[in-house]
């Protein structure tokens, strides 16, 4: 319901709103409100709210990242954005890909109806087949637009004898894949191998991957996250004997929690 | 940014890091994890440019508004409430304040400062651990020891004065 004007009553809730201090399911009940609603009269009363609460950040000492982040983030974006079709070219070549589509089937069609020629049957079972290497490509980008563009991140942290490794995980929920960056972790010994688990909130680890780092102590995979594998507290990284073991047998080099 | 360009987001970042990440690491309290949270912070406000409102807010705003949300999961998820001395102790000396802060060239930051300094003590805490230590005004209750209503009207008599005395400086907050 939209509000015509304030009272004492909304205002509060507004400021405990932009404050934080709302109990949580009575964030999320306002917050749908703000947004479903569109109420303007809260929202206004959230905004300065806000800008007031920011202040506060106004009394602290101005902190620094290292430059490393800039260096990470930016290669992440750079990365996206030279990959082919972003967002809106994406609908371009989705569109794109159903004209083809729509072509093939009315050439399909109209030679099926009209012509037993030959020539025409090799024109379609050409266009045919430029339908299905269309179809795969599409499938491959839209699988990897949606890993690159996931809302879920986990991160991961060195641990033990690795504190400067860390790994990046992009988890595309729906289509049940992780693709994963590791970086600052030394190739692991002769005869030992690095192994990926998937660590739920209940139950055993489950193995996703064993794998070892480039020389520049990187590496990159991608990983389908079996159907089994439900309600994830954690992702991460142990040392094991070369090939990887069932359970976690070795320390962990990396780990990071879900939420 | 909303065309997902690499050299928007870089002078995004340029304009805006230090403040994003000055509220992170207050919240979250370590370095490593603030980096890891600032991070993620401008990677989400990089995808979803496109759905930026300009009707609900400025960028910096919305910006920090992401930042603190992010930070705070990050420090439920990782079980910790540091309290001020484990803030000092993870603060690198080199941090300071730095000349070409937004805040300072806008020349409004003594200003705001007063504002602050003429907040009441009590009133304060309970704002900052609401904002920084995302505590709810029932947590902020138990662990002050204080009823409820005694809380919420702390919180809202407190920001209602920095709404007021911060109203003249609006357009460079």
């Amino acid at each position: 319901m939209k509000h015509r004007q304030v009272t004492e009553e909304l205002q509060e809730r507004a400021i405990l709103y932009a404050a934080g201090a709302l109990d949580e399911n009575e964030r999320r009940e306002y917050a749908r409100h703000l947004n479903e609603d569109d109420c303007d009269v809260c929202r206004s009363e959230v905004l300065e709210s806000e800008a007031a609460a920011q202040s506060l950040l106004m009394s602290l000492p101005v902190q620094t990242p290292s430059e490393s982040v800039k260096k990470r983030l930016l290669a992440q974006a750079e990365a996206l954005s030279n990959r082919p079709a972003p967002t809106p070219e994406r609908k371009g070549s989705f569109f794109g890909l159903a004209g083809w589509l729509a072509a093939a089937a009315l050439v399909v069609l109209l030679v099926v109806t009209f012509s037993s020629n030959s020539t025409l049957r090799s024109q379609v079972a050409a266009l045919n087949s430029r339908v299905v290497e269309l179809e795969n490509q599409a499938g491959a980008q839209r699988t990897l637009l949606a890993s690159l563009t996931s809302d879920r991140i986990i991160n991961l942290a060195g641990q033990g004898t690795t504190p400067n490794a860390r790994a990046r995980i992009f988890w595309d929920e729906n289509a049940r894949r992780w693709r994963v960056y590791v970086s600052g972790l030394p190739q692991a010994a002769s005869a030992r191998s690095y192994q990926l688990w998937f660590v739920p909130k209940t139950g055993k680890p489950v193995s996703a991957q064993v794998f070892n780092t480039n020389p520049d102590g990187s590496a990159q995979m991608e990983i389908a996250v079996p159907s089994e594998v439900t309600a994830l507290a954690a992702a991460a990284v142990t040392d094991e004997p070369a090939g990887g073991r069932p359970q976690p047998t070795g320390g962990f080099v990396l780990l990071g929690n879900t939420e | 940014m909303a065309a997902r360009d690499a050299r928007s987001l870089e002078a995004f970042y340029d304009r805006h890091n230090r403040i994003a990440f000055t509220l992170i690491l207050r919240i979250v309290k370590v370095r490593e994890d603030a980096e890891d949270v600032l991070t993620d912070v401008f990677w989400q406000v990089w995808q979803q440019a496109g759905r930026y409102d300009t009707s609900r807010g400025k960028p910096a705003a919305w910006l920090l508004t992401i930042a603190r949300t992010r930070a705070i999961d990050a420090l439920r998820s990782s079980g910790r409430r540091g309290t001020e001395t484990e803030l000092n102790t993870e603060i690198a000396p080199e941090a300071a304040e730095r000349k070409e802060d937004p805040f300072v060239l806008a020349g409004i930051k003594q200003s705001v400062s007063k504002c602050l300094d003429a907040l009441p003590e009590t009133q304060r805490t309970a704002l900052e651990m609401a904002y920084f230590d995302g505590m709810s005004h029932t947590e902020i209750a138990e662990a002050l020891k204080q009823p409820l209503g005694t809380m919420k009207d702390r919180i809202r008599t407190g920001m209602m004065h920095l709404r007021k005395c911060l109203k003249p400086y609006e357009a460079a907050l």
